[in-house]
């Protein structure tokens, strides 16, 4: 790219006469046409709504990015942040991966450098389309080390393009993903060059990228154990070099030290199971590099013998020291999540908070299809080509490919790391076949195969076709295939491209880019009403309530409060606590009193929920409520049951069919709270809740220990004030005899004697207490 | 003859004897029973009830024990694949209490098969199988009696738990190690160490690209098209339309699939691939062009009918996907 740039400014005339010279300006405007078409595709959002940060995560990284900005990187790194995980805080610099900080705060820094003055948040917001068209420069190169120049052209349109890569980097979404992908490219980019060359300075370079990994997302891992397979493969297979030797030392060496210092990693990579095989297989190498040295002193038979004998011996210590450092609690085992990536059981029956996260799931053929469409057919063809024509880049290239394959099999989320692959290995496909179709015997050929390229990422139809009329006239003495055929093959591919094009744009536009934060509804007519209920909530907290105030809400919001509403949250998105989260849930779960003696024990000012009954909005918290019981249910099993919430057919019900215990728990009741006063329209009853379907069964209740405070415009967000505790406080105490004794007079059917019969039992000696107990009973008498 | 003679006898005396030891038994005293039950715990974990024994056991009123009852049907000729699964798991959960430390008459797990005990079915008021259920020692039976399979399956920690619920009596689930995996992947070693100490002298089929090829675009193949949901999640093979007895191949929604749906899948995918090499083998093929021209129009005849059968495919699944190539 910087020679097709040196190219442009130097001299035009003389790249006019020389190929090379139009080739390096083909290749750098295919390139810039690919950023430009990734960059405009992300804008989505930006161009429906607003330039807003989207979903949860981006909404911390956005707060952690302005606080880096503001008070400077230190201070960041130090930074305790005691607006989370009240009253535990979290230590901000030691658990994040500061890279995605630090990169948009030097973007900041130097475009201020330069008197130009941006907002913080416009950096935040089109950071990852920015980064999208890195990522296909490094894509391009990588191709372009493994197969060839034209195939990294495709490649590199392609991963502009591709649905599987902008699902995780549209504008907006400012997460670490979005410059991460960019990074793992450029490291694998670096380390082929280097296992190529076999330079030091290429690995040093693989290393420094690698750190910048690491230091952006906790997918380094993937990194930090694809190398050391494909080095151990090339040793099975027989292809050590000195080369492969020289990469692997330094950049293990390097890379090591590199990545612990990252306050969030530390020590791991010398202590968990997860970094164990770079390690071991560095000692492989270097002893086998010493086995390669003594073969030069011993004969052939004597090293045969020493050969056996020290591969035993050497595997055997390392295997003995792994397992012994591992038992006697040295290296950590494996960690949940990674350990769920091989046991696909193991977090469904362990840990409830991952398998909890929609992005954990397993991975159906809907959605490989979804987001790679034709690359998912054509890619086996690459790697196909690649294990043909082996070599030791394409070696790691295959490697790449069947394990991501693997992982993106398991997960969802881990889609992000087979897309390049998928990319890399359809363009040496669709590369391979158009370099044979397109091939006439005229020396410009290399011309016309660009050409092709440049176009089918823009998907001008009509310049595909005029290129090949001008084809079409040329040979006809072709003993090979006859032109037709070829012109049949050729346009058909370029079909499917094409249509692969079309895909890309759909799907991001109608699955991927909605910032979730905003909702739009359309009419009939196609008229489109904006739902902001969220920002207004959190906008409203950040205005009405105290600064100190503590707000407890479902863990998904607790960035979002923090970072637009600017208030204290109990648990947030980074889920490090499931006990602290339990304990939410259960307050979530159990009934009002109980409830309100967990929020005192936590402080809570005002707990916000989120409530999609009015507008149908499926993703709001009684949808969610499951999993808050069963959370909580795993460790307060004998508070919370979830069997209790279900109906004794064992359905989720909100309307009168519903469990008792839903019907009188904290989340149905603010959830619900004046909703059965509320006719949506004139087919449905008062209190139909439009998201489940039903009316709701337990309408016209009060609250006794919250408040209503605000109700946003579509009763999307709920908030309520906490009440303090009443200046008498010993009044409480009769409450729980009166509230057993409802239960009897229920059955007995409104029994006037029975309520009676209780009263003066409750009344005795004390005066005060009458003005409160007769306020009980005819609350319980409008329940009924 | 004369031994003959007696042993029917024998046999018939035993058979008075045996009847009236019935009768007697059911005038038995709840020790007694408690006694008959530990002996029979004493060989076997779990213990078969047939229709008479379960009423005079389990239902009749004199108990200080809870009783765990699975109603199952486990006849091969019933073919209860679930009722298999099931009885695997209370085993391990019979098996865990019974050789644990707390092990105590308080708690016995038992039970009935359909075809020995069809009665209590009947009474019961049962039409599926597998069933568990608790008879607590005292007190009618409530509805959480009965284990909800459909909800919590019948997994022994699950079946643990809601014993724990029902009885308070805590049993950690001890499962026999899984020993098959391993002993599997140590018989492939051997397998591969000894086909290649065999072939030691000819092992150029290590270096053959082909296969490796077709091996690794295999494990591509498998997880593209969701065999590890299918792993995971064990969807049904194929749908039955109950009403009109038709087969759907194919989940009605993108949330869901198939196992034969992902076979069709993979099956495409593997077309489309097996077309591109096509045409790239028709150029470097060396022949009369003849042939050449038809490997590639076969070639890419494959490419696009297959690609466009599996957009169409997905089109069914996706509701609301605009586009199609070649046909809908």
């Amino acid at each position: 790219m910087a020679d097709a740039d040196l190219v442009v400014r130097n001299d035009i005339r003389s790249a006019m006469w020389n190929p090379g010279g139009w080739k390096s300006l083909l290749s750098f405007f295919i390139l810039a046409l690919a950023w430009l078409a990734g960059f405009s595709a992300r804008l989505f959002a930006v161009i429906r709504f607003e330039s807003i940060i989207h979903e949860f995560d981006p909404w911390f990284n956005y707060r952690a990015t302005h606080y880096m900005v503001e008070n400077g990187f230190y201070n960041f790194l130090n930074w305790f942040d005691d607006r989370a995980w009240y009253p535990l805080g979290r230590i901000v610099g030691g658990t994040v991966y500061p890279g995605l900080m630090v990169t948009s705060g030097s973007i900041h820094w130097i475009l201020n450098l330069l008197h130009i003055p941006i907002h913080i948040r416009d950096i935040c917001v089109f950071l990852a389309p920015i980064f999208s068209g890195m990522t296909a420069t490094s894509v391009y190169l990588f191709t372009k080390e493994i197969w060839s120049p034209g195939a990294g052209l495709f490649a590199a349109c392609f991963i502009a393009i591709v649905p599987g890569y902008i699902s995780r980097s549209v504008a907006g979404s400012y997460d670490n993903e979005g410059i991460a992908i960019f990074a793992l490219m450029f490291t694998y980019y670096l380390w082929i060059k280097a296992v190529k060359t076999g330079q030091v300075f290429w690995s040093i370079c693989a290393a420094l990228s690698y750190f910048y990994m690491v230091s952006a997302w906790g997918g380094y891992v993937f990194i930090i154990n694809l190398i050391p397979l494909h080095v151990f493969v090339l040793l099975i297979m027989g292809r050590y070099s000195q080369r492969i030797y020289t990469a692997y030392s330094c950049f293990y060496i390097v890379g090591l030290i590199l990545s612990m210092q990252i306050p969030f990693v530390g020590f791991q990579p010398i202590r968990t199971s997860e970094h164990m095989a770079a390690a071991g297989v560095f000692a492989l190498i270097n002893a086998y590099a010493f086995l390669k040295y003594i073969q030069n002193f011993l004969t052939k038979s004597e090293f045969r013998y020493f050969f056996f004998a020290a591969v035993t011996i050497a595997a055997a210590v390392v295997f003995i020291a792994v397992v012994g450092l591992t038992w006697a609690g040295y290296i950590a085992p494996w960690s949940g999540r990674f350990y769920s990536l091989w046991d696909t059981g193991y977090a469904k029956i362990h840990i409830p908070i991952i398998a909890s996260v929609s992005e954990h799931q397993p991975t159906t053929w809907v959605s490989f299809f979804f987001d790679l469409h034709i690359l998912v057919c054509a890619f086996p063809v690459g790697a196909w080509y690649c294990i043909k024509n082996v070599n030791d880049e394409r070696v790691f290239v295959v490697l790449y490919a069947i394990f991501a394959s693997y992982f993106a099999g398991v997960m969802v989320r881990l889609m992000l790391t087979l897309t390049p692959v998928v990319c890399v290995l359809a363009a040496i496909a669709f590369s391979k076949t158009f370099e044979s179709y397109l091939k006439d015997d005229s020396p410009k050929q290399n011309q016309k195969n660009a050409d092709e390229k440049g176009d089918n990422k823009n998907d001008r139809l009509y310049d595909k076709v005029g290129n090949k009329k001008v084809r079409d006239e040329k040979p006809k003495d072709e003993e090979g295939l006859g032109i037709n055929v070829k012109s049949i093959i050729v346009v058909a591919l370029l079909m499917m491209l094409m249509l692969f094009a079309v895909h890309c744009t759909w799907v991001t536009s109608s699955a991927y880019s909605s910032p979730s934060i905003v909702l739009a509804s359309y009419g009939q007519g196609g008229s489109r009403t904006i739902l902001d209920d969220f920002r207004e909530a959190y906008y409203w907290l950040r205005q009405n309530t105290d600064d100190k105030a503590r707000v407890m809400s479902w863990w998904d919001y607790g960035y979002q409060i923090a970072g637009m509403g600017n208030r204290t949250t109990l648990v947030d998105n980074n889920t490090w606590n499931n006990s602290h989260i339990a304990l939410v849930g259960k307050a979530m779960s159990s009934n009002e009193s109980a409830a309100y003696e967990i929020m005192r024990a936590l402080d809570v000012n005002y707990v916000l929920v989120i409530f999609g009954g009015v507008i149908g909005y499926s993703g709001d918290d009684i949808n969610k409520f499951l999993w808050m019981v069963r959370i909580a249910e795993g460790e307060h099993p004998r508070d919370i049951r979830e069997v209790d919430y279900f109906t004794p057919q064992g359905e989720f019900r909100v309307d009168a069919a519903g469990s008792k215990i839903l019907l009188n728990c904290l989340m149905y009741k603010l959830s619900y709270y004046r909703f059965g006063q509320m006719q949506l329209d004139f087919r449905s009853p008062a209190g139909f809740d439009r998201t489940r379907g039903v009316e709701i069964g337990n309408k016209n209740f009060e609250l006794t220990h919250v408040e209503e405070a605000y109700t946003t415009e579509h009763w999307l967000v709920r908030i309520y004030k906490v009440k303090d505790l009443e200046n008498r406080s010993e009044i409480k105490k009769p409450h729980k005899p009166v509230k057993k004794s409802k239960r009897k007079p229920k059955r007995q059917t409104v029994r006037k004697p029975g309520v009676i019969k209780h009263s003066p039992k409750v009344v005795k000696g004390k005066k005060v207490k009458s003005p409160k107990t007769t306020k009980t009973p005819p609350k319980t008498g409008g329940k009924k | 003859m004369a031994a003959y003679i007696k042993l029917l006898v024998f046999v018939v005396i035993h058979m008075f004897l045996l009847v009236s030891a019935d009768v007697r038994k059911k005038e038995e005293s709840l020790g007694d029973k408690v006694q008959q039950l530990m002996e029979w715990n004493n060989k076997k974990s779990i213990i078969r009830l047939n229709g008479d024994k379960f009423r005079q056991y389990v239902k009749a009123s004199p108990r200080n024990y809870s009783v765990i009852v699975m109603l199952t049907a486990l006849q091969p000729q019933r073919s209860c694949v679930v009722c298999k699964h099931a009885n695997d798991e209370f085993q391990i959960l019979a098996n865990s209490w019974r050789y644990s430390q707390q092990y105590s008459n308080r708690l016995f797990f038992a039970l009935v098969d359909y075809d020995e005990g069809s009665d209590v079915f009947q009474s019961m008021k049962l039409t599926t199988a597998p069933v568990f259920m608790h008879f607590p020692p005292k007190g009618k039976q409530k509805k959480a009696d009965t284990h909800d399979i459909n909800r919590n399956g019948y997994a022994a920690e699950m079946l643990a738990k809601w014993v724990g619920e029902r009885t308070d009596i805590q049993i950690r689930v001890f499962r026999p190690p899984n020993y098959s995996g391993t002993v599997i992947l140590a018989l492939l070693f051997a397998m591969i160490g000894g086909l290649l100490y065999f072939k030691r002298n000819n092992l150029e089929f290590l270096y053959n690209k082909t296969s490796w090829g077709i091996i690794s675009l295999a494990i591509i193949f498998a997880m593209t098209s969701g065999q590890m949901w299918n792993h995971i999640r064990g969807p049904p093979v194929m749908h039955r339309n109950p009403n009109t007895g038709q087969m759907h191949y194919i989940h009605g929604s993108s949330q869901g699939q198939f196992i034969m749906e992902t076979y069709i899948v993979m099956l495409l995918n593997t077309a489309v691939v097996v077309g591109f090499i096509m045409l790239n083998e028709a150029q470097t093929m060396k022949g009369d062009p003849g042939k050449k021209r038809i490997l590639s129009l076969v070639g890419l005849g494959c490419v696009t009918i297959f690609f466009s059968l599996l957009l169409s495919v997905f089109r069914s699944k996706y509701q609301g996907y605009p586009y199609s190539f070649l046909f809908k």
